[in-house]
């Protein structure tokens, strides 16, 4: 007897666009903690990043039948998270005001850069205090970078994807990924200066 | 890197692809000649991966989950056996 071969996605939303609860619900087990985490990491906040999973999936089973397959049903289901996430954020005070974001000074990089930083203890990032402040330095990014940044290095999505999710050009999607690592990299090393974090 | 407008350019863009990613051969020449942006990159590197380990702490609580397939009107048996996150 040949083996029984798993459906592909594009099967399994084929037959949840047909009203299948159980493709629907595969969906879902198969996405619930990337946008639980999408939703945590852009908003900094365990209820909003509920109300985006709710609101996401919610919208998923409702339309799933105007998805045209034009782009990955992953881009697609993204999209409306990050949609959602942003209107929360636009909702809310904003906890950091006026950050800015320069482009790394690369003139003067070979100057400047020459403390190397020693090998990271990365088990500490299970340490809650630790935690919370790689999560504040992430919260301190404003939300158009902070996107990216989560899209891009934290879920992998394509720079091209991450375009198309954000509605912009995979150059800006760069320039904006380039500026968050570059500003997160320079927050964690004034807490490596001040506190010897790593 | 003085009077290397074009080169500055060129690691910006790598900068903003993927680390590991192929970088054009004149970006990885410049990096074994100069400390400082071997330094940089490194720093760079090392920040995302950070961020990646901890990114990965994370799991959707189950009361979450719970409510979730309950909003969604999915009943236990449509969800049965498979419960991994991909």
């Amino acid at each position: 007897m040949e083996p029984k071969t798993q459906p592909t996605e594009e099967e399994i939303v084929a037959r949840a666009q047909k009203g299948d609860r159980q493709a629907l619900s595969r969906l879902v087990i198969d996405y619930r903690s990337r946008i639980y985490h999408l939703g945590l990491r852009l908003t900094g906040n365990e209820q909003d990043a509920e109300d985006i999973v709710q609101e996401t999936f919610l919208i998923m089973v409702k339309k799933i039948h105007q998805f045209k397959g034009k782009s990955s049903f992953y881009t697609w289901l993204y999209r409306i998270a990050v949609n959602i996430g942003l209107r929360k954020l636009k909702s809310k005070p904003h906890k950091y005001q006026h950050i800015s974001i320069d482009d790394p000074d690369l003139e003067h990089i070979s100057s400047t850069e020459t403390a190397v930083w020693p090998t990271f203890d990365y088990s500490r990032v299970s340490q809650k205090q630790f935690r919370k402040k790689l999560d504040q330095l992430i919260e301190k990014l404003p939300e158009k970078y902070r996107t990216v940044f989560i899209l891009r290095d934290l879920h992998e999505v394509s720079t091209e994807d991450t375009g198309k999710i954000l509605q912009i050009t995979p150059s800006n999607t760069k320039i904006r990924l380039m500026r968050a690592r570059n500003f997160l990299k320079e927050e964690l090393e004034k807490l490596v200066a001040e506190e010897g974090l790593i | 890197m003085k009077n290397s407008s074009k080169l500055y350019k060129q690691i910006c863009a790598y900068l903003g692809c993927d680390l590991d990613s192929e970088p054009c051969q004149q970006i990885k020449d410049h990096l074994t000649k100069c400390p400082g942006c071997k330094v940089y990159i490194d720093k760079i590197k090392k920040t995302v991966k950070l961020y990646k380990i901890a990114d990965n702490c994370d799991d959707i609580p189950k009361d979450i989950c719970n409510k979730l397939f309950v909003s969604l009107n999915i009943d236990s048996a449509s969800r049965s056996g498979k419960e991994s996150d991909k």
